[in-house]
């Protein structure tokens, strides 16, 4: 699991790349982990190089995306490859996220 | 010194009665060895000290040990040979010394082999990391006569220990700097620092022995001041001996603790795992108008499936299916959580529709599941017989395939998220009819998840053309035929989710 990441005014953009489950999510835990309290709440995760998710790596989005709110920011997901769509949509987390098509949606 | 000539006349008696013995032949009347102006010893001891005597100084290493003194007349021309017989006993001391430096050096060299020895006995026993660094510590101020030691060890996996003894004698970040510095020259024997250590008060000299574990250096002896004077060479051999020894220790118990950790580890699972069977029912009830069958396969990591069914005297049917997200003890707990909530709502809510029962589920998992930042997808179903109506709400749960009598399997979508990630469900009750050969199979995303060797998923199209083909069967062979088709395709890969399933099918 690659993690990169940028900031662009006060939102930081996380790029994954590669399968994101219950064996490959501890690096991004704590990159949320340390991120998030230290102000980085603007987050916008870039999925497009993630081939697959599974419950495991959900709750770790969904424990981001909770933190986050709590400290008045947000976790939103963007450029979902098919396969990850299909499964915030069968297990309707896309109605938990705020989903966007482009990074550039971001500062709509 | 002049104990030195005292301890020769005892130890070489022999030798220098033959010396005097020689003398006294050749004429001389006592041949007497003195030492700082007093007499040592006389032959014979009857002897006078007639006339001026011969005289020739023993030396040592250029030091003065005494004099021989040979009484006599006519023995002038006798000088030389007196000084090459005190030569001789020069010679004679100085073989004595070094086989008293030789002897003393052994006996130490015995004893700390002796301490060695106990050492190793001592430490051998411990299994707790702490116990033994401390053992190690207190066995090295005795060994190396110190007045305080300390053994620290850093694993990567866990925050450093260090015991002292007798008490803590450095602050113990400047002893992480030390062991820093021991890492950063790796082959360096040790570190020893000389009245550098002012600045910490009395003490004045420190000797860092780096403790080698699995060939890294993830531990360090320290030795502070020695009681006498400074280490000596002796003293580095004698650390480097006891950290040699503390390796092979720590590695030891470091392995007891790992294999102690797994065991801990299996045994949870091995709860988990009857934590989670125990709570599913071992048979579906029996419901006029369907025929259900339900099981669970748990995988390695014991996932968080569960399935359940609620009868209720003039209620329709209640079946639950979920799976939480996580493994192992947390998802069992949390597992039975939810199933004992979904429980109390059906028997405490005044209408109890599936919508119902996940809304007040979610508000009351809500909190709980945010704390250990965990989920659960759940699909609550109704069935009523005299009507055949199927009620059902989706929180997030797939696959839930719904095959229609003779015609193409669906996938029913969920319309809310799972519970435990909005603070309200937004599920709502879905109505249909539940005809005679209709098929329902709500499974767990164990078995669209479950992978091949080649790392390919089984997939929702394989499972709904599946269903589709074995439709016809009853509710049991549909089951059986869906496991076996994805351990076939499995073929032996370990599968880290659970499979669980309950198969509904339609009667006449």
């Amino acid at each position: 699991m690659k993690i990169s990441d940028r900031k662009e005014g006060d939102i930081t953009f996380v790029s994954l790349a590669g399968r994101f489950d219950i064996a490959t999510m501890d690096p991004v835990r704590d990159w949320f982990n340390e991120a998030i309290p230290a102000g980085k709440v603007n987050l916008v995760v870039n999925l497009s190089e993630v081939t697959f998710v599974d419950s495991a790596a959900l709750a770790v989005l969904v424990q981001a995306m909770k933190r986050s709110r709590e400290m008045g920011g947000d976790v939103r997901l963007c450029c979902l490859r098919q396969p990850v769509r299909m499964i915030f949509e069968l297990t309707r987390l896309d109605k938990a996220f705020e989903i966007l098509t482009t990074e550039k949606d971001a500062f709509n | 010194m002049s104990q030195v000539l005292a301890n020769l006349l005892t130890t070489q008696k022999k030798q220098l009665n033959a010396i005097a013995e020689t003398w006294l032949d050749l004429g001389a009347a006592a041949f007497t060895v003195w030492a700082g102006g007093a007499l040592l010893a006389r032959w014979s001891s009857r002897a006078t000290f007639v006339g001026n005597p011969i005289l020739a100084p023993i030396y040592l290493a250029g030091e003065l040990l005494g004099e021989l003194r040979v009484f006599g007349a006519g023995l002038d021309h006798m000088q030389r040979r007196l000084e090459t017989d005190a030569l001789l006993i020069s010679h004679m001391a100085h073989l004595e010394r070094d086989l008293e430096g030789m002897t003393s050096r052994l006996i130490d060299t015995q004893d700390q082999l002796l301490a060695l020895y106990d050492l190793t006995r001592a430490t051998r026993n411990y299994l707790d990391i702490m116990d033994l660094l401390e053992q190690l510590a207190k066995s090295a101020v005795r060994l190396v006569k110190t007045k305080g030691a300390f053994v620290m060890l850093d694993t990567p996996e866990k925050t450093p220990w260090t015991a002292h003894f007798p008490n803590p004698i450095l602050p113990e970040s400047d002893l992480r700097l030390y062991l820093q510095q021991l890492q950063a020259t790796p082959g360096e024997e040790a570190l020893y620092w000389d009245k550098v250590l002012n600045n910490v008060g009395q003490h004045s000299s420190l000797l860092m022995i780096p403790i080698e574990v699995r060939g890294s250096v993830i531990a360090a002896l320290g030795l502070l001041d020695k009681t006498k004077g400074q280490f000596t060479s002796p003293d580095r051999k004698l650390a480097l001996a006891i950290a040699e020894h503390a390796g092979a220790q720590i590695e030891n118990v470091l392995l007891f603790q790992a294999n102690l950790e797994q065991t801990r580890l299996e045994t949870e699972m091995d709860l988990a795992q009857r934590v989670q069977l125990q709570l599913l029912p071992q048979y579906p009830p029996g419901v006029e108008g369907i025929q259900l069958w339900a099981g669970s396969q748990p995988a390695s990591r014991v996932g968080g499936d569960f399935y359940d069914f609620i009868v209720k005297s003039n209620q329709p049917l209640t079946f639950t299916v979920g799976d939480i997200s996580g493994k192992g003890m947390p998802a069992a707990l949390l597992m039975a959580m939810t199933r004992t909530v979904l429980r109390t709502q059906m028997n405490t809510s005044p209408v109890p529709t599936p919508e119902i029962l996940m809304r007040r589920s979610n508000e009351d998992l809500y909190d709980d599941f945010t704390e250990v930042s965990m989920f659960a997808t759940v699909f609550i179903g109704q069935y009523t017989p005299h009507t055949r109506q199927l009620t059902y709400a989706n929180a997030g749960h797939s696959p839930v395939i719904y095959c229609p009598a003779g015609q193409t399997a669906q996938l029913l979508e969920a319309d809310g998220a799972p519970i435990g990630i909005l603070p309200t469900s937004l599920s709502l009750d879905q109505k249909m009819s539940f005809r005679p050969d209709d098929v329902m199979v709500i499974a767990t995303d164990g078995l669209n998840e479950a992978r091949n060797s080649r790392d390919e998923m089984f997939g929702y199209d394989r499972l709904m053309r599946l269903i589709e083909s074995v439709a016809h069967k009853p509710a049991n062979d549909i089951a059986k035929a869906l496991y076996d088709a994805v351990d076939k395709f499995s073929n032996g890969t370990m599968q880290d989710d659970d499979q669980t399933m309950i198969v509904m099918k339609g009667m006449p």
